[in-house]
């Protein structure tokens, strides 16, 4: 069946970077290059074509973007500087908005001021709604434990705090689980060119936790491998902090202060260093423009390293005011950390930069399934 | 005649001979033949020392035939005859061997190389034998000059020669100057105007004093050789008027091909499906609307259109690339809010400030679409939809992806092919069409705008399509080539040329139909054929097609190429024998 071409599609998709797709001559390096393109998934120079020709449909079913991690060897080799890397990255945000069905995606990835206006949004609600459920510290005598620090939970209490983690959660968890399942109807159930056995999905499972949890295939790109352990060190800590967060705070935020090398403290710090190595490492590079990923901004990009070095920077004050005994400046940080820690959940994890932790590794679960399906097929 | 006393010299050309050849023993084997006085080998018989080597032998040994084996005759035969000449020998007393194209270097086995060199050189020697003193000729330069179409190359080629003084006869059939150049509205890649180009020239054109020019005329015969040319035209509401002229200057160009032979496209049948020049009209009129009246929403060019295809025409037409990529440009800045698709084969955008014409041009907001221009042509289909009366449907090749293109304006960019008339006027001034219409030059990298016939140059797109600064450049050499011919006052034509005996000649004619040079004319009175020296290139096909033997091909006698024949015969034979 033939497609209709549409001239109007590569408009649309240059609000959400850089479009340097007209520089394409088709000579085929990017692919050739690519460590991580393969048979049956061959990228960047085909998203390219369906992008100059308005293939909306090749596009929408495209899991490539995703199969790729931006290592940016196909940009630097491009005879053209036509920027593939800087493409499969605005691909992969016009994806997101394509997989968002509320329109959020779109609105915050095409608008600056939609964007700012959101975080404002919610970071006063998280204001009104901390002043109204916590309690100020008026005599700060009652506040200090007998150890010295200060007894966070009179302040905040961890229950109340569990209610609006739990509240935060189940809406990441609603939005990104109905993400998904539009994007498999657009990767899997639309591409009629392939049948995929009910059994694939389970044999497949695997790679969807390894991928998640190791993202070997980032190890794969030539001269990425600092990218990938900082990569993955900033992620396990934040998958930690966030675990320790939603499900234990009983146990993360206690009113005792811990020796150091208390595994609670032990494992803060450790994912504390996790997060500042690596939001210091890709600050330095954006701003050097050192390396052909970090050549270009969206101003997205920037929104998420922000919000993830305010929290962070914040957390540690936190922590730095409850152990050494200081209400009135644990009662603020608090609240300061509260409200960039909300919005950059609720903005990032389901409409923006950090949706990719779910997609990606998605994505990848969906080629392999699709790949064992054509192999059995003998397609591949 | 005198006793022939003939000296031989075997080269090594460095390597490229004696690797594969024993220079040694060919040089004595032939130093045993008759007449042969001296035989010789040396490292580089081209070089200074190695014509000295010849001209003091000469001198010395009161030799009066030479032979040279070497290279090709193409390369060294001339540099050889000019050492004869120095020594007071007349050069056609002399013979080449071609011991290196023909044998050093298309063989692998030194023995067997070896024995045909022998063979060669036995041949050339036998053959010189025969050979006779030949005399130059010299033919006066008339100072006029006849220019054939009125185009850009035409046009340029006049002044150039009439501004240095000289008369030139501009014909030209249409009503008016200018060719296609006053067809078009801008030139690529700069997109200048093609008329405030033209329009100054065409003005230079009718007041220059010294160019006669005729409009809606047409040339039927030309008589003559270079230096004296002549013919009779017949200007509209005019009478006969005789020109004689020392050179002539082709400048016929091209027409567009016939767009409705491609019939996947429609042309003809689909309304608004146009052809390039169609376009250009709407251009210059300033005005680009459909049949209905209505501004084009959808646009797609498509290329090729009758080119390079085994159905139509082999050959790329060079300029259509450019042109629609041109038209892109015009027509996104007419049509701003309007969808541009350019249908092509591949992009051929070589040339001065083309390559960036389609990089700037490929910014623009127009999608490119690449078909199989040999075995899957795209297909108009006419559709009803908003924006657009046509659906094309095409395999794109860079995406693998079958699609379709919405268009309610197709533009197709017809290629060049030769005028109809193309042949008669091939044969009216002597020279020859390769198999698509297009006039053939005398060597197609050295001599890019002479053609076989003395005195006759091609310039412009009748030699092939080409785009306006090639064909001003050919028109610019062609011109300079005739001024240097004029300047001289005379050229030395070749002089071995076919003869008649009168005696033996039967009056059949047979050569005149096989003359490709039109240089055999046949006289009523004595019932013979004459052979015009001045025409003649020495071919030999008139002597092989004659039935009585009464024509003789000056330096091809029958004698000297049996002679010839014999001599490699018999070295080879008798090299047969010995081995045995």
């Amino acid at each position: 069946m033939s497609q209709r071409v549409d001239p109007t599609l590569a408009r649309e998709i240059e609000k959400f970077g850089k479009g340097t797709w007209n520089e394409c001559f088709h000579c085929g390096n990017c692919t050739a290059i690519c460590p991580l393109t393969e048979q049956g998934f061959l990228f960047p120079r085909k998203g390219y074509r369906a992008i100059q020709m308005g293939l909306k449909d090749t596009i929408e079913k495209s899991v490539e973007p995703w199969l790729c991690y931006y290592c940016g060897d196909c940009s630097s080799k491009c005879p053209r500087d036509a920027n593939p890397g800087e493409t499969m990255m605005t691909l992969r945000r016009y994806l997101t908005s394509v997989y968002d069905w509320t329109g959020l995606a779109k609105k915050i990835y095409t608008s600056k001021i939609f964007e700012l206006a959101a975080i404002l949004v919610i970071s006063l609600t998280v204001l009104v709604l901390y002043v109204s459920f916590t309690f100020f510290p008026s005599d700060e005598g009652s506040w200090i434990g007998n150890d010295g620090g200060v007894l966070i939970n009179n302040i905040a209490p961890w229950k109340r705090i569990h209610l609006g983690d739990w509240a935060i959660a189940a809406m990441l968890a609603f939005l990104l689980i109905t993400n998904i399942f539009n994007m498999w109807l657009k990767i899997i159930v639309k591409d009629k060119s392939v049948k995929v056995p009910f059994y694939a999905y389970f044999t497949e499972i695997f790679s969807l936790a390894w991928n998640f949890l190791t993202q070997r295939k980032l190890s794969k790109c030539d001269n990425a491998k600092t990218y990938w352990i900082l990569h993955l060190y900033l992620m396990l800590s934040y998958v930690a902090l966030f675990t320790m967060i939603v499900f234990f705070l009983e146990w993360f935020q206690t009113d005792t202060v811990h020796p150091i090398w208390h595994p609670q403290r032990l494992l803060g710090y450790i994912a504390t260093i996790g997060l500042f190595t690596g939001i210091f490492y890709f600050i330095n590079n954006r701003l050097k423009k050192s390396k052909e990923n970090s050549k270009y901004s969206h101003y997205t990009d920037w929104t998420f390293l922000v919000l993830l070095f305010l929290t962070t920077l914040t957390g540690i004050l936190l922590h730095f005011f409850r152990i050494n005994g200081m209400p009135v400046h644990t009662y603020i940080t608090y609240l300061i950390h509260l409200m960039v820690l909300v919005p950059m959940l609720m903005i990032e994890v389901p409409f923006s930069k950090w949706s990719h932790l779910a997609y990606r590794p998605f994505a990848i679960y969906f080629a392999n399934v699709k790949k064992s399906a054509l192999k059995r097929q003998d397609k591949l | 005649m005198e006793k022939p006393r003939i000296g031989v010299y075997v080269c090594w050309c460095g390597t490229n001979i004696a690797k594969m050849v024993d220079v040694e023993a060919v040089t004595n084997e032939i130093g045993k033949l008759p007449n042969v006085v001296i035989s010789k080998n040396y490292k580089y018989m081209c070089s200074d020392p190695g014509q000295d080597l010849i001209v003091k032998d000469i001198k010395e040994h009161k030799l009066n035939r030479i032979v040279v084996s070497a290279c090709s005759p193409r390369i060294h035969e001339l540099t050889f005859r000019k050492a004869l000449e120095k020594a007071g020998l007349n050069p056609y007393l002399f013979e080449m061997a071609n011991i290196r194209e023909q044998d050093s270097w298309v063989h692998t086995d030194r023995t067997e190389a070896t024995k045909k060199a022998k063979a060669l050189v036995a041949a050339a020697v036998n053959r010189v034998n025969f050979h006779e003193p030949l005399d130059a000729r010299t033919v006066d330069i008339n100072p006029s000059t006849l220019i054939i179409g009125g185009g850009i190359a035409g046009i340029t080629a006049a002044l150039e020669i009439a501004d240095a003084g000289k008369t030139v006869y501009l014909i030209e059939k249409s009503k008016s100057l200018g060719g296609y150049s006053s067809k078009i509205d801008l030139t690529f890649p700069y997109m200048t105007s093609a008329q405030q180009m033209i329009k100054p020239l065409i003005v230079s054109v009718k007041t220059n004093k010294n160019i006669q020019l005729f409009l809606e005329t047409e040339i039927k015969e030309i008589f003559g050789y270079i230096g004296n040319f002549e013919s009779t035209i017949t200007p509209k509401n005019g009478k006969e008027v005789k020109l004689i002229f020392g050179n002539i200057i082709i400048a016929t160009g091209l027409k567009p091909s016939d767009a409705s032979k491609v019939t996947n496209y429609g042309y003809g049948k689909i309304p608004d499906v146009i052809t390039s020049l169609e376009l250009e009209e709407m251009l210059l009129k300033g005005k680009i609307v459909k049949k209905n009246g209505g501004e084009p929403k959808n646009i797609a060019i498509i290329h090729c259109v009758g080119s390079r295809n085994k159905d139509y025409h082999e050959y790329c037409s060079r300029t259509c690339c450019l042109t629609a990529l041109k038209y892109a440009n015009q027509l996104r800045s007419a049509l701003s809010s309007s969808n541009i698709y350019e249908l092509y084969a591949d992009m051929r955008s070589m040339g001065k400030g083309c390559e960036e014409l389609y990089t700037a041009t490929s910014k623009r907001n127009i999608m490119f679409l690449m078909f199989d221009q040999q075995n899957d042509l795209p297909k108009i289909k006419q559709a009803d939809g908003k924006d657009y009366s046509m659906l094309i449907e095409m395999n794109e090749k860079l995406s693998g992806e079958s699609i379709e293109v919405p268009a309610d304006m197709v533009i197709l960019m017809t290629g060049m092919e030769a005028h109809a008339n193309a042949k008669e006027i091939a044969h009216a001034v002597g020279i020859s069409m390769c198999g698509n219409s297009f006039y053939i030059e005398k060597h197609p990298k050295l001599d890019p705008v002479a053609t076989t016939t003395n005195g006759v140059y091609i310039v412009g797109g009748c030699q092939g399509p080409k785009d306006i600064p090639d064909s001003v450049s050919q028109a610019r050499a062609a011109a300079a080539r005739i001024m240097g011919i004029m300047a001289k006052g005379s050229v030395t034509v070749e002089v071995t040329t076919a003869c008649v005996n009168e005696d033996i000649c039967c009056g059949c004619q047979t050569c005149i139909k096989v003359c490709p040079y039109t240089a055999i004319s046949f006289n009523e009175e004595k019932k013979v054929s004459v052979v015009n020296e001045i025409l003649c290139k020495g071919c030999g096909t008139c002597g092989s097609a004659c039935p009585t033997g009464a024509i003789r091909s000056r330096h091809f006698t029958d004698q000297q190429i049996i002679s010839q024949i014999e001599g490699l015969m018999s070295m080879s034979l008798s090299l047969e024998l010995e081995e045995a």
